[in-house]
């Protein structure tokens, strides 16, 4: 213990600036890791938390394509088991507001007699027409008490409901009202979302669910609630692996810096190793007094990070459940659930990358022969050198990147293109020795011409601590690469997206009902709206999209009619091969489809390829014409005529209207017009160009997540350059004595450590935007093909990657700022003479 | 005589404490003339560095008056020592002579480059063949023996024709072949280039080259 606090504890307070800015890095990494993992889960959501709220523990849940006939209730009930059905309602409905401020939310149509929730408790029956639970969400939101009124406004018409119950500690908005009332105010008769089953106590769950199988057609799906949960996690998993790899990288540069930071350590207490090595301490003994420095700044750093990362979650997982509903499916985000096990998993992932960072330059001190550490070392920075050896490893690993790309998604999941990323790191990492001497070396001339002495002794003692030197570089421009890579990933993606848009947003006018805009849910337009839309005067066609959730092999997708011959017209759709016109003409008035390229990817599916797709009462066997690029969610679209999608599911509301305004006419003032006209339907109405910069703005959002990822990811590296150049100083100190008294100005020495960390930064910056721009490639060809199914095109935002580079040049410079400080500071009289 | 002003070195009674409470002088006084040679003898600790220090223009005194090329060194802020060390002042210490970085050339160049001189290479060249290395002139330091180091680093601190010669035990880590070479090389600093010279050393050999030899005890000079 004694041995400990002497060996160990006493380095780390000795030395505070380096384990105070190691400490932060760990903890850095390891916040990052835990808020994107908690984040994300909480994001990913509990998808049963209503539901249980109002009716109970579910046991399973009964669904099919297009809606459940209501009928098949009857039959179920007439089943010999201990079991009660509960049909379900799930739609948007628009809460009337005292001006015309409108809001949306989930309603609930619930079977309040079968399920015996509390809107029936105490009620005489006939109040049960009018009574409503809600969310304390919604409740806090307007300030409803029990015993408010409220206005819900179904598609026809509007009715009030008297709140009788709130439902304490829910996160998201619902109102839950009786099925009858629902059905009513909806107008939707004969068709539920789901039937409920609750299984009674004592009867066997599988019996009923075989029973219930026997009953209702095979094409409908019964599952427990937990199955539909597992679901949503699949949907996600893609995009959720891609945020935990980004969460990763940060953990990486940490590493390197806990690796520099043990060689720093090995490398100052060279001679106090030696002396232990003298007095008898075996090289385990060394080797371990090294490993406990890095473990515990491990512990340390990951008790902080925990900390850390549980208030980062919590910022986070706002942005993360935007982008899941928006691109994903619709989910609920869940608590913040900081789990003893994901405590314990953050703690061992910290320690043991300390741990395992450490091993090197531990194993290093622990080889120092006794005498040889006593022996006054003037080279002992001469870096041994084996360029030859390394650049072969690194075309190595490059070699094996490249054919790791080739290799095909495992599980849906672009494992090799992660692996393929780590190697082109860790090629980048054995290439750092030799770029870093030879880039210097050109820089030679022009280092001593323009920065004098201190470019000159600048660039020397970098090359002079080059191993070193080279794992500062190494991290900086692992962190740089990400930026770079993820940077011309985004705008490729922004810019294909923006193109796509363009041609996807044809028509003039855009009109959907009020209701939230997630993946999934589509609210119907009242059933006026479509002819007021078609007689204002200036519109010249209208093409109305009818949309519907359905799953599809396990895996929900959308299915959707719309008018192809004026998508055809308008040229709307781009294909991956084939004939627009050709294609777009085979559809009507036949069972044919088109899919977008994340479905295909998704699916496997091909031209020619036939989607049995379970409809109604039959079952659509949809023949795909073509694939169309597609960027507006990732789980996939069939998109099929107008007549056939109405063929199968006979009075399928519209849900979207897209207007084209007569030539000769003027936009705006169709737009009042068909305001006006609609002013009593909640219909939300919006030009095309507020659409393109809506998907825009919701395009941003989704990667602001990424964007401060990468940010921390380069504080880790800005942190480790201000520690590896603090590690230089310490190391150099008589050097630095010794030039002051050849003469140096404070402010010399202050320039030249400050021109040390330019050059850093510059090293780290040109090796960095070498491999983001390899890395961008694996991203948008690999990762994100495999992962979302999405072609992106090429389009790297030169301007802001130059800016982003410049400001990062700058951050590091700044990062020498404090070492620059503390060496123009050093006593020359004191630090030449001491020994 | 000289007038006192215009004396490389000029020490008047100073003292020099450091902060730990140490008085490391006790009341010093030194001339030291232009071509002279002084060496500085005594037991460890008797404050041989510190006089150096003093004379080199790194460090105050205490109480007491230090003028180094006629400058008063306490009435110079860090700017102004610094100035005064880079065009007066050449240093030569035990250990640690050279940036292991740069070549021998570049070391030699350095001052002049801190000083914002011109025509630095050939200058840096000539002083290097002054002190016999012409041909090593590429050479890294730890491709030097120790006695080539510590020619270097006289040429390194002649390189700017300084006024003064400061080195503490120059030839303290060398053999006595070197040590010899290295000793005749500081008295041909005086002799030639007019340096005014003063040197620690614990050998009796070579104080003997010395002009003057002040015995150092406690703080205190014993001889003149
Ligand atoms: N920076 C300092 N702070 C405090 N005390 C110091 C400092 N430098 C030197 N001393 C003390 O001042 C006294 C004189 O030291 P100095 O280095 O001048 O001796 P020296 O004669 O050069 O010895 P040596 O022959 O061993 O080099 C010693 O007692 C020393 O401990
Ligand atoms: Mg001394």
């Amino acid at each position: 213990m004694k041995l400990f606090r002497r060996l160990i504890l006493r380095p780390l307070r000795r030395d505070l600036m380096r384990t105070l800015l190691t400490l932060i890095a760990i903890a850095l990494g390891v916040a990052v890791v835990i808020a994107i993992d908690l984040a994300g889960d909480a994001a990913a959501g509990s998808f049963e938390s209503s539901m249980t709220t109002l009716v109970g523990r579910v046991d399973y849940e009964i669904t099919a394509n297009a809606g459940v006939d209501e009928t098949v209730l009857a039959k179920l009930s007439g089943l010999p088991v201990d079991a009660r059905f509960a049909a379900v309602i799930e739609q948007p409905v628009v809460v009337e507001g005292p001006t015309s401020s409108h809001t949306s939310t989930v309603l609930y149509g619930i079977d309040v007699i079968a399920t015996g929730t509390g809107l029936s408790s105490g009620q005489e029956s006939g109040d049960l027409e009018t009574s409503a639970v809600v969310s304390s969400e919604l409740a806090e939101r307007f300030h409803w008490k029990k015993g408010d009124s409220i206005t819900l406004r179904g598609r026809e018409q509007s009715a009030d409901f008297q709140i009788q119950a709130i439902a304490p500690n829910q996160n998201t908005g619902w109102i839950g009202i009786d099925i009858g009332a629902a059905q009513k105010l909806l107008d939707f008769y004969g068709k539920v979302q789901r039937i409920e089953v609750f299984v009674g106590p004592g009867e066997d769950g599988a019996q009923v669910e075989k029973l219930i199988r026997a009953t209702v057609p095979p094409s409908w799906e019964i599952e427990t609630p937990g199955a539909r949960s597992e679901e949503n996690r699949r949907m996600l998993r893609a995009f959720r692996w891609n945020l935990r790899i980004l969460s990763y990288i940060s953990l990486l540069v940490g590493a390197f810096l806990i690796y520099n930071s043990i060689a720093v350590s090995v490398v100052r207490r060279r001679t106090e190793i030696g002396i232990l090595r003298a007095l008898g301490t075996s090289s385990r003994g060394v080797l371990l007094i090294f490993l406990g420095e890095a473990t515990m700044l491990g512990v340390v750093g990951s008790l902080l990070g925990i900390l850390l990362g549980r208030g980062l979650a919590a910022g986070i997982v706002g942005m993360i459940s935007d982008t899941v509903n928006a691109l994903f499916t619709t989910s609920t985000p869940g608590a913040l659930a900081l789990s003893p096990l994901s405590v314990a998993a953050a703690l061992l992932t910290g320690t043991t990358v300390a741990f395992f960072s450490a091993l090197i330059p531990a194993r290093e001190a622990a080889r120092i022969a006794p005498a040889e550490a006593m022996r006054r070392a003037v080279v002992e920075h001469q870096a041994r050198l084996h360029t030859g050896r390394d650049l072969l490893i690194a075309f190595t690993l490059a070699l094996a990147s490249y054919g790791l790309c080739q290799v095909g998604p495992i599980e849906g999941r672009p494992i090799a293109g992660y692996a393929a990323t780590l190697l082109a790191v860790a090629a980048a990492a054995m290439i750092a020795p030799a770029f870093v001497s030879s880039l210097i070396g050109a820089l030679r001339g022009f280092l001593k011409r323009f920065l004098g002495p201190e470019g000159l002794v600048a660039g020397r003692s970098l090359v002079a601590s080059l191993s070193r030197t080279s794992v500062v570089v190494t991290a900086l421009a692992t962190a740089v690469a990400m930026m770079v890579a993820v940077g011309v990933m985004v705008g490729s993606f922004r810019e294909t997206v923006q193109v796509w848009l363009n041609a996807q947003l044809s028509a003039d006018i855009y009109m959907r009902a009020q209701g939230q805009a997630r993946a999934g849910i589509f609210a119907p337009l009242a059933s006026p709206v479509q002819g007021l839309v078609e007689r204002t005067p200036g519109v010249d066609s209208i093409d109305v999209l009818r949309a519907l959730e359905i799953h599809y092999e396990g895996l929900r997708a959308t299915l959707a009619g719309a008018r192809t011959d004026i998508l055809q017209r308008s040229n709307t759709f781009r294909f991956l091969k084939g004939d627009a016109r050709e294609i777009m003409a085979s559809l009507p008035g036949r069972d044919r489809a088109i899919v977008t390229e994340p479905f295909t990817e998704k699916h496997h599916v091909g031209v020619g390829d036939v989607l049995k797709i379970p409809l109604g009462s039959g079952v659509a066997a949809l023949t795909v014409a073509g694939v169309y690029y597609d960027y507006s969610n990732d789980r996939g679209m069939i998109l099929v005529d107008e007549s056939t999608l109405l063929k199968y599911l006979p009075g399928q509301p519209v849900n979207d209207i897209a207007v084209y305004v007569k030539q000769g006419f003027d936009r705006v003032k169709v737009r009042r017009d068909i305001d006006d006209r609609l002013r009593d339907y909640p219909v939300l109405i919006a030009p095309n160009e507020f659409l393109r910069a809506e998907a825009v703005k919701v395009f941003d959002r989704t990667f602001a997540v990424t964007y401060a990822l990468e940010g921390v990811a380069i504080l880790v590296a800005m942190l480790g350059a201000a520690n590896s150049l603090l590690a230089l100083v310490l190391d150099r100190r008589r050097e630095i004595g010794l030039i002051r008294y050849l003469g140096a100005a404070r402010g010399q020495v202050r320039r030249m450590i400050l021109t040390e960390a330019g050059l850093l930064g510059f090293l780290a910056g040109s090796l960095g935007l070498a491999l983001g721009m390899a890395l961008s490639l694996v991203l948008i060809y690999v990762i994100n093909k495999q992962s979302f199914g999405w072609t992106i095109q090429f389009h790297p935002p030169f301007a802001l990657l130059g800016s982003a580079l410049l400001l990062v040049w700058i951050f590091t410079i700044l990062a020498g700022v404090y070492p620059a400080q503390f060496a123009a500071g050093l006593e020359p009289a004191e630090v030449v003479h001491e020994e | 005589m000289f007038s006192t002003s215009v004396l490389p070195i000029h020490i008047l009674d100073a003292t020099k404490t450091y902060p730990g409470g140490v008085e490391a002088l006790r009341g010093v006084s030194l001339e030291c003339a232009a071509g002279s040679v002084t060496a500085l003898v005594g037991r460890s600790g008797c404050g041989k560095t510190t006089l150096l220090n003093l004379c080199g223009a790194m460090d105050f005194p205490t109480t007491g008056e230090v003028r180094v090329s006629g400058q008063d060194t306490s009435k110079l802020d860090d700017a102004g020592l610094t100035h005064l060390r880079r065009n007066k002042i050449g240093f030569v210490f035990q250990f640690f002579q050279l940036l292991p970085s740069l070549t021998a050339l570049e070391n030699v160049e350095l001052p002049l480059l801190l000083a914002g001189a011109k025509n630095t290479e050939a200058k840096a060249r000539e002083r290097l063949g002054w002190v016999g290395l012409d041909d090593k002139c590429e050479s890294l330091p730890y491709q030097l023996s120790g006695g080539q180091m510590q020619r270097v680093a006289i040429a390194r601190a002649m390189v700017h024709d300084p006024a003064i010669l400061v080195a503490d035990e120059p030839t303290g880590n060398l053999d006595t072949a070197s040590g010899d070479v290295v000793l005749k090389l500081i008295r041909r600093a005086a002799d030639e280039l007019g340096a005014a010279v003063v040197f620690a050393t614990h050998s009796a050999e070579a104080a003997a080259i010395a002009d003057i030899r002040v015995r150092m005890r406690d703080g205190r000079m014993e001889s003149a």
